[in-house]
């Protein structure tokens, strides 16, 4: 099972996918794609593991080469998220790649190896700024990796205000 | 009138295409302010706006023309309003524009529809599949 969280920034889609895997103990992974670079990483990675804490949650850091994690069977992984996955993907050494071939591959392959897949993703086009060549590039890239994402998603939700709006598929038992 | 509104790159184009069975020859891009009567579909409805801000011409009336004089058309915009307001003046005129435009746009639409990742939701008007 596969399930993308959409949503703008700190609206609750992290919370809510840590809800959506309450009930599973055993092999629960969370997949953390934040470089822990500047303050602002380290203060948003400190929120995110206080959340986490005594949730069993194995954290597993990769910053990029999602498919290069070992997993046993049956687990479930929350990937969080596909924002600074995309970044690290595409901004390597003073070049851009383009990621979105490569990072649903890599989801495919992570969807086929788990029980549960849960992506956190986000939304960054909707401010209508005109930001540089490179951002833009990030900026279409992310629409493209939502829309690819969510083509193979079992369920798509949109986190508004920390209220889950399904607009694919259904929210699992 | 149909209203589609979506973040940039959310798949909007594509999915009028698909789904109202336009070709690219329907779709009016918003490069033009002219031949708007007859269009199928606007696309870029926000750089319409924009245009229509710089050269001092009036957007509301220019959208209340548009819903008088092509009453079916589908308008595609971008949501362009959820972000910090921005300090430049004409900037945050282009947002009160788009904002109130889309406003008007919905008001009149018999159906809206918000694309997010790729997925259409009604949000005003009879479901898509009834």
């Amino acid at each position: 099972m596969m399930i993308l969280i959409t949503g703008g920034s700190k609206c609750g889609k992290s919370s809510f996918a840590e809800k959506l895997l309450q009930n599973i103990s055993e092999n629960k992974y969370y997949l953390a794609t934040m470089k822990p670079f500047g303050e602002d990483a380290h203060q948003a990675i400190t929120r995110h593991q206080e959340m986490r804490r005594n949730k069993n949650f194995i954290t597993i850091e990769q910053y990029t080469d999602i498919d290069k994690i070992n997993l046993p069977e049956h687990s479930a992984v929350l990937l969080e998220c596909m924002g600074n996955l995309c970044a690290n993907e595409m901004f390597q050494e003073d070049k851009i790649f383009y990621p979105v071939e490569k990072i649903i591959k890599n989801l495919n392959f992570l969807h086929a190896m788990t029980d549960m897949l849960v992506i956190v993703t986000n939304e960054v086009g909707m401010d209508g700024i005109s930001y540089s060549a490179e951002t833009m590039q990030y900026i279409s890239a992310m629409a493209e990796l939502n829309q690819k994402t969510a083509q193979i998603a079992d369920t798509v939700i949109e986190c508004v205000c920390g209220i889950p709006l399904v607009i694919k598929g259904e929210i699992p038992c | 009138m149909i209203l589609v509104i979506g973040g940039t790159c959310a798949g909007k184009t594509e999915f009028v295409k698909k789904y109202f069975r336009l070709s690219d020859a329907d779709i009016l891009d918003a490069s033009e302010t002219e031949n708007f009567q007859n269009a199928k579909c606007i696309r870029n409805y926000h750089i319409l706006i924009q245009k229509l801000c710089k050269e001092n011409a009036d957007p509301l009336a220019f959208t209340e023309r548009l819903i008088q004089e092509n009453p079916d058309c589908i308008v595609i915009t971008n949501e362009i309003g959820c972000g910090i307001i921005p300090l430049e003046k004409s900037e945050r005129f282009w947002r009160e524009a788009c904002g109130k435009s889309s406003c008007l746009l919905a008001e009149r639409a018999e159906k809206v529809i918000r694309i997010i990742c790729g997925i259409p939701a009604v949000i005003k008007g009879e479901c898509l599949w009834s």
